[in-house]
């Protein structure tokens, strides 16, 4: 097949190499690669950017790695509908790319925007600070093509934002991890991108003063795109940002910066250049270290959370830095880990805190001679034996990223 | 097996008065909100709670009769029509508000709660439930869930996908699953992505986790006029393409001015077009957007903007909006209600087409809908005393939703498909799509017990090989048929 090429070090799955790399520069050259994996029972695994690959065991089996970096294109974008129709190969940054002389954007920016792909970011659920206006890749998804094990096609959803033809399979890929077959193409709802944007910090936070600041965020009705809490030591940097039109975001960003308490630090409007490089650090403290685990609680939990599970965590995590979404109650930890055992008993111990109200606690990356002694998902899921069942209805013989997804699907 | 047989066991799970074998009133049970399909069920049970929801659905699997889900029965897809020989579960008396929990921004209802008493819940503290059908008042949550119901205001906020957290439900075999939770992102498959819009042919859900917004600082509100809707589907396009995301843009075209003016008394002018608009969130921002939508609007050739003096007044002309489907019938003896979507710039196109297609049938067609998402609901009048009128009702609705699929757009904006528009998935999708649906369906449903006849062009047994067509159980005993 032309566009198989012999694997290098470097296409090797959280430690375990394929013995074939495919290449397809088409969707029906793709096809021919899920062809070939069919008669020949490959196990596979569909690669994009990488970004989010330390998501998940190591594969259980893996004879083939699909790279979907060359199937890039932008399949039909109609600005005035706000909808785009692109190959799922495509980065972030080039799909923003088309986006912005027409002044639009997807709502989604998490960390690697230049070699993260659409597959790859739909796939693992990924998400950036705009998660807390806009919601997640699941609310803007709003059509998608699969490419099932057998080698067949499979659309679900639509192009238009507004439909409820069928089951929600755009829904059920966003966070699938390759695991019922490779997203093909993604139809996404698209927003208008802001006439300004404004950033507001509050350094030095207390988990308290944090909570406080999102309760009184939420009081004052101001609607921030982003809110996000970094922390490095055992106080927050607080980054909100505000979009839209220029005297809406002013005035907002004026009523926020009187939100925090009066004891604590007082907000600092940055300057445009100063609002981009804060949020670099943002995404320079999810990327950080050898190892990343994803935490989720409800949001009023974010007290107990930066006190009983984070430290257990960057106990065993060198130079931790901590992210809070405080509205989602979703956070992030990410640090280099030294030592397996310790990791290990580090997350059970973390996992149990968690585990005391609603919530979750997945490790997002870790280095691959760590992964035989960790538990990357936790517990199962309340709805596994259904999860088993439709893992084993779109993929009976167990060959599309087998061993990776919760439960060992 | 006989009929008092079953309906023994399900009063000794439901109690006496919640099993319903009556024929005189299980005709209540006979029909949705689509009336032209009617069935009589052979059992109507009325849970009270997940426990008794598993316990019926595990005698109606000991004795293979297949389930329909019910809710407030205000779908118009025919989702909860009866299917020959059934038991419908309806979910009316599940209706308590479980849990209330403003700081992380949820609540956790039983399926029976009606839409608007979720907000009602919480107004004085501040916050809402976002979906809102034109049926809120009545419709409840189970049945939106089942049907993934929009509103007005999904344009902005989305439908009710986006506010479910999780679920309880039941499967057909009575087991309880627990999908999602108030704390994001639960490991495993999105299931309450699937569950939400399935229209009750994966189980019957009995609790819902709905997600709570805090109320916008601001809410404006202007109605224009325009001479056709031509410029009224331009102003359309130009607001959205200016940037701003109103919460909602109603259209409303002569017709179904007309309508509601006579249901409601409002003074609204007659013209060939309207759009009503909303535009909400921090004050500053909302005053911008306002003035910049309205101006918009005159540019489009607006005739008049209307600003309501108070909020009893924006209340009125919402309710004009809300009550025009109804308001039709005070124009025609019988109307269809259609629902289609189309991509937004093609509104005017679109409409000229309808127009036509109308003509040529001999009928009349009211336009009222969401024109932001492009989401059609065209009312087709007739009059069923006249012969064949009915009939060529029937196939003008199949045309429109052709046009809607030539157009790149969708059989169903938020409706559902149900048993209506079940012929026409097979001209939005094809063999190998409905099969992955299929599959979907069968990790839940193996019997094919819940809903059957829904959804599906052509019954489909689990674990059949593509493309090969084998009678389903209840097509062999002439249950359902192959239409």
């Amino acid at each position: 097949m032309r566009c198989r090429r012999d694997p290098t070090s470097d296409d090797a799955v959280s430690g375990v190499a394929p013995r074939h790399v495919f290449e397809p520069r088409s969707h029906d050259e793709c096809a021919e690669v899920f062809a070939l994996a069919r008669s020949e029972r490959l196990a596979l695994a569909v690669v994009g950017g990488g970004t989010e690959l330390g998501l998940g065991p190591p594969p259980s089996r893996l004879d083939a790695v699909v790279s979907s970096r060359g199937l890039d294109r932008v399949l039909e974008y109609a600005p005035s509908d706000q909808v785009i129709v692109v190959e799922a190969g495509i980065t972030l940054s080039s799909l923003q790319a088309v986006l912005a002389p027409h002044g639009q954007r997807l709502a989604c920016d998490p960390p690697h925007p230049d070699t993260a792909t659409m597959g790859g970011l739909l796939a693992a659920n990924a998400f950036g600070p705009l998660r807390s206006r806009h919601g997640s890749l699941r609310d803007l998804l709003i059509g998608v093509s699969i490419l099932r094990a057998d080698g067949t096609t499979v659309r679900g959803g639509g192009k238009v934002v507004k439909n409820v033809a069928g089951f929600d399979l755009p829904k059920l890929a966003v966070g699938s991890l390759g695991s019922l077959g490779m997203i093909a193409t993604a139809a996404f709802r698209l927003h208008p991108a802001p006439e300004a944007v404004a950033t507001l910090r509050f350094r030095r936070m207390t988990p308290r003063d944090v909570r406080l600041l999102t309760t009184a965020v939420r009081a004052a009705q101001v609607e921030p795109a982003a809110f996000v809490a970094i922390g490095a030591g055992d106080t927050f940097d607080v980054l909100l940002r505000f979009e839209g039109f220029a005297a809406g975001v002013a005035e907002q960003r004026n009523r926020a910066a009187t939100l925090a308490a009066p004891s604590g630090p007082p907000a600092e409007a940055l300057s445009p250049a100063e609002g981009r490089a804060a949020w670099r650090e943002h995404d320079a403290a999810r990327a950080h270290g050898n190892a990343c685990v994803k935490v989720s609680t409800l949001p009023t939990s974010l007290e107990s959370l930066a006190s009983e599970v984070v430290p257990r965590l960057k106990a065993v995590m060198a130079d931790a830095a901590t992210v809070l979404h405080p509205t989602l109650g979703l956070s992030f930890v990410a640090g280099d880990a030294r030592d397996a055992v310790d990791f290990a008993a580090a997350l059970a111990s973390a996992r149990a805190r968690v585990g005391r109200g609603p919530g979750s606690l997945v490790v997002h990356r870790a280095p691959a001679a760590m992964l035989g002694a960790i538990d990357v998902w936790g517990p199962l899921p309340g709805a596994f034996s259904t999860m088993k069942r439709v893992k084993e209805g779109f993929d009976p013989d167990g060959r599309m990223n087998p061993g990776r997804f919760v439960g060992g699907l | 097996m006989t009929l008092p047989d079953i309906a023994t066991r399900v009063r000794e799970i439901v109690g006496p008065r919640n099993c319903i074998v009556d024929p005189a009133e299980l005709r209540t049970y006979e029909c949705d909100a689509l009336v032209s399909f009617r069935v009589l069920p052979k059992l109507v049970a009325l849970p009270g709670s997940t426990e008794e929801v598993s316990a019926v659905l595990k005698v109606a699997a000991e004795y293979g009769l297949p389930v329909v889900p019910r809710g407030a029965g205000t779908g118009l897809s025919g989702g909860a029509l009866p299917v020959e020989g059934c038991i419908v579960v309806a979910t009316s008396r599940m209706k308590r508000i479980l849990e209330v929990d403003l700081d992380n921004g949820f609540m956790r209802v039983e399926p029976g709660v009606i839409n608007l008493d979720v907000s009602r819940a919480i107004d004085a503290e501040g916050y809402y439930y976002a979906p809102d059908p034109s049926s809120q008042s009545v419709c409840t949550i189970g049945g939106n869930v089942a049907e993934n119901s929009g509103g007005a205001h999904c344009l902005k906020y989305g439908f009710t996908a986006n506010h479910v957290l999780g679920l309880r439900m039941v499967l057909a075999t009575g087991d309880v699953l627990d999908i999602g939770g108030p704390a994001r992102d639960t490991p495993g498959y999105d299931l309450a992505g699937v569950v939400v819009g399935s229209e009750g042919t994966l189980g019957i859900v009995t609790e819902v986790i709905l997600r709570l917004l805090r109320k916008p600082q601001a809410t404006r509100t202007f109605f224009a006029t325009f001479p056709s809707t031509d410029e009224a589907g331009h102003a359309v396009s130009s607001v959205i393409a200016s940037g701003i995301v109103p919460a909602a843009i109603e259209m409303m075209d002569r017709l179904a001015i007309v309508a509601a003016k006579a249901a409601t008394g409002l003074d609204w002018p007659d013209v060939g077009a309207a759009l009503l608009v909303d535009v909400d969130g921090p004050l500053a921002e909302v005053e911008h957007t306002l003035r910049a939508a309205v101006d918009i609007a005159r540019a489009a050739g607006a005739i008049e903007i209307r600003l309501p003096r108070d909020e009893a007044e924006r209340a009125l002309m919402w309710k004009g909006r809300k009550s025009a489907f109804a308001a039709v019938g005070r124009i025609s003896p019988d109307y269809i209600v259609q629902d289609g979507v189309i991509p937004r710039s093609e509104i005017a196109e679109v409409l000229r087409e309808l127009a036509a297609l109308g003509a040529a049938a001999g009928l009349r067609i009211a336009n009222v809908f969401h024109a932001g998402d492009g989401n059609l609901h065209p009312l087709i009048l007739y009059d069923a005393r006249v012969p064949g009128e009915e009939r060529r009702a029937e196939a003008l609705g199949g045309e429109i939703l052709r046009v809607c699929l030539r157009h790149g757009g969708s059989i169903t904006g938020e409706h559902g498909v149900g048993k209506d528009k079940a012929e026409y998935m097979g001209e939005m999708f094809n063999e190998a799509d409905l099969d992955a649906m299929s599959t979907l369906r069968c990790a839940f449903d193996g019997a094919g017990a819940m809903n059957p006849g829904k959804v599906f062009p052509t019954p489909r047994l689990c674990g059949d090989r593509p493309g090969v067509y084998r009678p389903h159980a209840t097509e062999l005993s002439g249950q359902a048929s192959r239409g």
